[in-house]
C-alpha cells in the first residue's frame, strides 16, 4: 500500500512539474529488457534510442551519420572498417568511451551472452574487432557484407560500458541501462513507465525538456483517452479509427510520416487455387488499393507496386502498378476455370485492428470477383511461428516488414528464397540464383539493378498481393514542439521540447 | 471438535491437490501453445536452429517437461518462482507488485456490488411484482448486457474525456481505482440483484418469517435480521462460484485502464510465451479462488451437518 | 402457467422479435449482411431507407448485420448453454444421488476447473487450437458444465433425503425413474436461472475474446465481435456498436424476463407468494 501512495504523489508531482518541460509519451509496449542484444521490439528503439549510441547512427531522414566513430573508412576490399572514434565521450556512469568498449561491446554481442538474444544472427559476417589504438577500431569481416556499416546503426550494436556490464551483470543492466546516449534511464516501473533525464554533456548537444517519462499503455483507446485527457503528450499506438477523434481537438495533432513498413498478402503458389499464377494475377486485380488507402486507411498509407517501400534500396519508381479491373479478374478466373463461389481464406494477426478492416475489405472485393472469402485470426505468436513457417496458411497470408536496413535485400531474400523460415511455399532455382548473385555485386549500381530484376520476377509471377506502405504516424499534443517523427519509430528527443 | 478438524484438515488437502492439478494443467497448457524462443526472436530475420537452440538452453527448455515442472513446484514451495523469460526480472518480484492491485480490485468491486445488490434485492423481493420490482430487475438486466470492457470504455469516454474528472487509466491514488471499480461492480451487481431477490423470495415464504411477522416485529427487523441471515449462505456459495469469473473479468478490465495487476501479467505472459510468469500467476490466483472456496465451504459445512458427512 | 403476467408479456415478446428477426435475415436482406461499398462508409444513421441504421467503417449496412448477427450470437449463447447444462445436470444427479468414489472425482475436477480462470484457458486454448464459432461453444460449454454440476448436485442431495424420494426407494421405484420423476423436475428451477443468465454472459464472452483479439472470422457477423470492433469508433461513429449492443441488450432483457417466468411458475416455493 505505501508503494501505492509514493506511486501517487509521484506521478502528481510530474503533473506539476510539467511547465518545466516534462515530456510524457505512451508506448504500447514494455520490452521488459534494456540490454541492446536482447530484443528485436520497435518499443526498444523508440525508446532506448535516446540512451544508447552506435559507431554509426541514422539521421531523422534515415541518411546513416557518425555517431560515436567521427568517420570511418572501408579497407581490404571490403573486408575491414575502420572507424575512427569521437574524444570525449563517457557513458552516464562516468566510464570512458575508447575502443575498448567497442571490443566489448561487439565481443558480447558475438559471445554467449549475444547467444542468449536474437540480435547476434545480424552480425556474424563479423569475424574479428581489432583495438587499433585508443581512438580507432577496425571490423574485421569474415564474409562480404555489404550492409554492415547500416547493421552498425542497428539495435545490436548500440555500445555499451564494459565495466560496468561485468560488475552488475546482464540481467541488472538489462534493468537499469547505461548508454553515451544524450538522455540517462533515472527510473523504470516494470510494466508501468520509464523516467529519462538529460545526459550531462552529450556531443550532440544537450535535450531541451528536463524530463521524459513513458508510460506503458497496451490498448489504444487508453493511449487516445490519455492524450484526450492531457496526461499524455504523445500517442505512439493510435487506431486508424481514432484518427479523426484526435484532429477534432484544437489542442491535438496527428504527425505522420512515411515509413519503410510494407503490408502484403502473400499467396500459398504450393497448394488450391492459389497455385495458378492466373488466379493469382485475378486477386491483385481484383482489389482496389487505392480505395482501400485513401477510405480505409484514411490516406495514411500509400499504396505498393511490390514488397518494398519508397525508402528501400532495390526500389523502382517506374514500375507501374497492376490496376484495379474486377471485370478482368473474373475473365481471368474463368480461364482458370476457377467457378464463382470457390473458397479461399485470409489468414492474419488477430491483434491487427486496422489490418482487421483491410482484410474485410479485401475479402469485399475478391467476393465481388465470385470468391468466398473466410478470414481467420491467428493469434500473432502462432501466426508467425507456426502457421507462416510450417506452411499452414489458407492461400493468403498478411505479411508485414519492417525493410530495418532499407535495402531491397532484406525482404526479398527472407521472403523469396527457398528454405528460408518465411518462404514456406516458393521454391524456384532462377530466383534462388538471382537473390544469391546480388549479395555478390560489390558496385551499388549494379546491385540496384539486380535487385529490380527480383521485384520484376516476384511482380511478373504474381507472388504476393502487394497493399499499402504505411505512414508512422503519432497523437501528439500541440504543446510539444520540436518533434521528429523519424520513420523507423526511434524518436529522438533532444530537440524537443514542451511549453 | 475432533470432527470439525477432521473435516478441515481434509478440504485443506484437497485444496492443495486442487491447486497442483491446475499448475500441472497450466504448465502442459502453455507449453502447447508455443515457443518462446521463437518469441525472444520475433522480427529477427536470419534466425537458425542453432540461434533457437541457444536460446532454449539459456532459458532452461532444454530440460524434459516433468523436470521443468518440478523444478517449478519446488520452486514455489521456497517461494523462489523462478525469473522472467522477457528481461530476467525476479517473477515473485513481479507478483508481488501485481497481486496487491488485484486484491484490491477484485475485493472493492465485489464489496461496492454487495453494497449495491443487497438492498436492491431485498426491495425488490419485498415489492414482488410490483413497478419497483420490475424496474430494478430490468435495470440489473441492462448490466448484464454489456461486456466490461465496452461498459468501461464509455466510462472513460464520460467521465474522463467529456467531463474530465478521473484519469482515464493508472493506479493513481484512489482516483484511479474509482472507474475500474464502478466497471467490476456494475457487472457483477446485475447478478447479485437477482441472487438476493430469488434467496429472499424463498426465505420469506417460510414459517419462521410467519412467525417473526406475528410475533409484531418490524419489517426492517425481520428483513435485514431474520430473513438476509438465511439467504446469506446461497449467496456466499454464490460469490464463490463467482470467484473465478471476477477474476476472469479484471484481467480485461485491468487491460483498458491500464492496471499493471496480475491480469495484464497474465496477459502478456500468455502473448509472450512466458512460461515461469504464466504458471506462477495462474497458481496464485488459482491459490485465491481456492481459498475463497474452502473458506465457503467451511461456513457452510460448520452450518450444515449434511455436507460435512460423507 | 400464468400467460399474462409482465415477465411472460415482455419476455416473449422480446425473445420471439429477435428469433424471428434472426430467421427472417436473408429474406428481407437479399444483398446481406456482406455487400460492401467503401465510398458509402461510416453513413449515419435515420438518414436514408437504404442504410436506416447507418454503415459500418467498411460501407456495409449496420442493420443488415445486426439482424444477422443475431444468428452467430444466439447460436453461441444458446448451444454453448444447452450442452453445459445438459452434461453438467447428468453429472450433478449422478454425483448427488450416488455420492462415492464419482462423486469425489467429480467434484474435485469441478474444483479444479473453478480455480482455473476461464479467460486465460480460453486464451491460451484460442492460441493453440484457433477460434471458429464451434470451438468457442465447445471452449464455453467444457468451462461451465461445472457450474451446473455443483447446482444439480447440492439439490440433488438434499432432495434424496426428502420423504417422498425416501419413500420411493422403499417401495422399490427403480434409480433412474426415482432422478427422472422426482429430483429432475425439483433440481430444475436454479437450472434454468444459471442457463438464461449464461445465454447472455457467453454472448458477452465471444465480445470480449474479440476484444482480446481472438474473435471469429470478422466477414461474419455477431453482435460481440460488432461491439468490439466498433469501440474504436465509439468517438466518431457511435452507431457501429450502440446497435448491436441494444440488440443484445434486448436479447438478454427477453430471456431473462423468460427465464424468471419459467422459475415462478414451475417452482412450488416461491408460486405461494405474491
Amino acid at each position: 500500500m505505501l508503494r501505492w501512495v509514493l506511486a501517487a504523489g509521484l506521478v502528481f508531482g510530474v503533473g506539476s512539474a510539467r511547465a518545466g518541460g516534462v515530456l510524457t509519451i505512451a508506448q504500447a509496449q514494455d520490452p521488459n529488457n534494456w540490454d541492446p542484444i536482447a530484443t528485436f521490439l520497435v518499443p526498444w528503439g523508440a525508446v532506448a534510442s535516446n540512451v544508447f549510441d552506435g559507431l554509426v547512427l541514422r539521421d531523422e531522414q534515415l541518411v546513416l551519420k557518425p555517431g560515436l566513430a567521427e568517420s570511418w573508412e572501408v579497407l581490404d576490399g571490403g573486408m575491414r572498417l575502420r572507424f575512427r572514434l569521437r574524444r570525449g565521450v563517457l557513458f552516464h556512469n562516468g566510464e570512458v568511451f575508447d575502443a575498448e568498449a567497442v571490443r566489448f561491446t561487439m565481443a558480447r554481442l558475438l559471445g554467449p551472452e549475444g547467444a542468449k538474444g536474437p540480435q547476434q544472427s545480424n552480425y556474424t559476417s563479423i569475424g574479428s574487432v581489432d583495438v587499433v589504438d585508443p581512438y580507432t577500431v577496425d571490423i574485421v569481416l569474415k564474409r562480404p557484407d555489404p550492409v554492415m556499416v547500416s547493421k552498425l546503426a542497428g539495435y545490436g550494436a548500440m555500445m555499451v560500458p564494459p565495466k560496468y556490464v561485468a560488475e552488475k551483470g546482464g540481467v541488472e543492466f538489462g534493468q537499469k541501462p547505461v548508454g553515451t546516449g544524450p538522455f540517462r534511464v533515472v527510473g523504470y516501473e516494470n510494466k508501468v513507465s520509464l523516467t529519462l533525464e538529460p545526459a550531462a554533456g552529450h556531443w550532440d548537444g544537450k535535450p531541451k525538456v528536463d524530463r521524459v517519462v513513458y508510460r506503458f499503455i497496451v490498448e489504444p483507446n487508453t493511449q487516445v483517452a490519455e492524450l484526450q485527457a492531457g496526461r499524455v503528450d504523445v500517442a505512439s499506438n493510435v487506431p486508424i479509427a481514432l484518427i479523426p477523434a484526435i484532429t477534432a481537438s484544437a489542442a491535438l495533432q496527428v504527425v505522420s510520416t512515411t515509413g519503410p513498413s510494407v503490408t502484403v498478402l502473400r499467396f500459398n503458389t504450393a497448394q488450391g487455387p492459389t497455385r495458378d499464377a492466373r488466379v493469382r494475377r485475378a486477386m491483385v486485380m481484383a482489389v482496389d488499393r487505392d480505395a482501400i488507402v485513401k477510405q480505409i486507411l484514411q490516406g495514411h498509407a500509400k499504396a505498393v507496386t511490390g514488397f518494398q517501400s519508397a525508402l528501400s534500396f532495390g526500389f523502382d519508381p517506374g514500375r507501374a502498378a497492376v490496376p484495379f479491373d474486377p471485370a478482368g479478374a473474373k475473365r481471368l478466373l474463368a480461364e482458370a476455370k476457377v467457378a464463382p463461389g470457390t473458397a479461399v481464406s485470409l489468414d492474419f494477426r488477430s491483434n491487427d485492428t486496422t489490418f482487421r478492416e483491410v482484410a474485410q475489405a479485401v475479402a469485399g472485393y475478391l467476393g465481388a470477383v465470385g470468391l468466398k472469402v473466410q478470414v481467420r485470426p491467428f493469434e500473432m505468436n502462432v501466426f508467425t511461428n507456426d502457421i507462416i513457417p510450417n506452411g499452414k496458411t489458407g492461400e493468403m497470408f498478411q505479411m508485414g516488414w519492417g525493410g530495418w536496413t532499407f535495402d531491397y535485400d532484406n525482404t526479398a531474400y527472407l521472403m523469396y528464397h527457398s528454405g528460408e523460415r518465411w518462404n514456406p511455399y516458393d521454391k524456384d532455382p532462377g530466383l534462388d540464383a538471382m537473390l544469391e548473385g546480388q549479395r555478390l555485386i560489390v558496385d551499388r549500381g549494379e546491385r540496384e539493378a539486380a535487385l529490380r530484376k527480383v521485384a520484376g520476377f516476384v511482380a511478373d509471377h504474381a507472388l504476393e498481393l502487394p497493399l499499402y506502405n504505411v505512414d508512422t504516424y503519432y497523437g501528439v499534443n500541440r504543446r510539444v514542439k520540436g518533434l521528429v517523427v523519424p520513420p523507423d519509430n526511434r524518436l529522438r528527443l533532444i530537440g524537443a521540447s514542451v511549453d | 471438535m475432533a470432527e470439525v478438524g477432521r473435516f478441515l484438515l481434509r478440504r485443506l488437502g484437497l485444496s492443495v491437490f486442487v491447486v497442483l492439478v491446475v499448475t500441472l494443467l497450466v504448465a502442459w497448457a502453455i507449453r502447447l501453445s508455443g515457443d518462446p524462443a521463437m518469441m525472444l526472436a520475433e522480427g529477427a530475420g536470419s534466425v537458425t536452429e542453432q540461434d533457437l537452440r541457444n536460446i532454449r538452453a539459456a532459458l532452461g527448455l532444454d530440460r524434459p517437461f516433468w523436470a521443468q515442472y518440478g523444478g517449478f513446484v519446488g520452486g514455489m514451495l521456497t517461494g523462489d518462482m523462478g525469473r522472467s523469460f522477457m528481461g530476467g526480472l525476479p517473477v515473485a518480484r513481479m507478483v508481488g507488485q501485481a497481486l496487491p492491485l488485484t486484491v484490491m480490485l477484485a475485493f472493492l468491486s465485489l464489496g461496492v456490488s454487495l453494497l449495491v445488490s443487497v438492498p436492491l434485492g431485498v426491495t425488490a423481493a419485498v415489492r414482488r411484482g410490483g413497478w419497483v420490482d420490475q424496474v430494478i430487475r430490468v435495470v440489473s438486466l441492462v448490466g448484464l448486457s454489456f461486456p466490461n470492457f465496452w461498459l468501461a470504455i464509455m466510462l472513460v469516454l464520460v467521465f474522463s474525456i467529456a467531463l474530465g474528472w478521473l484519469p482515464p487509466s493508472g493506479t493513481e491514488g484512489g482516483v484511479g481505482l474509482v472507474m475500474p471499480v464502478a466497471t467490476m461492480a456494475v457487472i457483477l451487481s446485475a447478478t447479485n440483484v437477482r441472487l438476493v431477490r430469488s434467496a429472499m423470495l424463498e426465505v420469506l415464504g417460510a414459517q419462521y418469517v410467519t412467525v417473526a411477522r406475528s410475533k409484531g416485529l418490524r419489517e426492517t427487523v425481520v428483513l435485514y435480521k431474520h430473513a438476509l441471515r438465511n439467504c446469506a449462505i446461497p449467496l456466499i456459495t454464490f460469490i464463490g462460484l463467482q470467484f473465478g469469473g471476477l477474476i476472469g473479468g479484471v484481467v480485461v478490465v485491468e487491460r483498458v485502464f491500464n492496471w499493471p495487476g496480475m491480469g495484464s501479467l497474465a496477459f502478456d505472459a500468455v502473448a509472450s510465451r512466458d512460461y515461469p510468469v504464466l504458471q506462477a500467476v495462474v497458481t496464485v490466483l488459482a491459490g485465491m479462488i481456492v481459498a475463497v472456496n474452502l473458506l465457503v465451504d467451511v461456513v457452510y459445512g460448520l452450518v450444515d451437518p449434511r455436507v460435512r458427512g460423507q | 402457467m400464468r400467460f399474462r403476467s409482465f415477465e411472460f408479456i415482455v419476455g416473449a415478446g422480446l425473445t420471439g422479435a429477435m428469433v424471428l428477426a434472426v430467421v427472417l435475415a436473408d429474406v428481407v436482406f437479399e444483398a446481406g449482411a456482406e455487400a460492401m461499398d467503401l465510398a458509402m462508409r461510416l453513413a449515419v444513421p435515420f438518414r436514408s431507407w437504404a442504410h436506416p441504421l447507418g454503415t459500418d467503417p467498411l460501407g456495409r449496412d449496420v442493420l443488415a448485420r445486426v439482424v444477422s448477427g443475431g444468428r452467430v450470437s444466439l447460436t453461441v449463447g444458446v448451444l454453448s448453454v444447452l450442452s453445459a447444462a445438459v452434461v453438467g445436470t447428468g453429472a450433478g444427479l449422478v454425483a448427488g444421488y450416488y455420492r462415492g468414489v464419482w462423486d469425489t472425482v467429480l467434484m474435485r475436477w469441478a474444483d479444479v476447473q473453478l480455480a482455473l480462470p476461464f479467460i486465460l484457458v480460453a486464451l491460451t486454448f484460442a492460441a493453440i487450437l484457433g477460434t471458429d464459432m464451434w470451438k468457442l461453444i465447445l471452449f464455453m460449454a467444457v468451462a461451465q458444465w461445472v457450474q451446473y454440476a455443483r447446482v444439480v448436485r447440492s439439490a440433488t442431495m438434499v432432495l434424496r433425503e426428502r420423504d417422498f424420494v425416501v419413500s420411493a426407494v422403499a417401495v422399490g421405484v427403480r434409480d433412474p425413474v426415482i432422478i427422472w420423476r422426482h429430483i429432475l423436475p425439483n433440481a430444475a428451477a436454479p437450472v434454468l436461472v444459471l442457463m438464461t443468465l449464461n445465454v447472455a454472459t457467453n454472448i458477452l464472452l465471444e465480445s470480449s475474446l474479440t476484444f482480446l483479439g481472438l474473435g471469429i472470422d470478422p466477414m461474419v457477423p455477431s453482435w460481440g465481435g460488432m461491439l468490439a470492433d466498433g469501440r474504436t469508433y465509439l468517438q466518431t461513429a457511435w452507431w457501429v456498436s450502440v446497435f448491436p449492443g441494444l440488440a443484445i441488450m434486448l436479447t438478454v432483457l427477453g430471456l431473462n424476463l423468460l427465464g424468471d417466468w419459467l422459475r415462478d411458475s414451475t417452482d412450488p416455493t416461491t408460486r405461494s407468494v405474491s
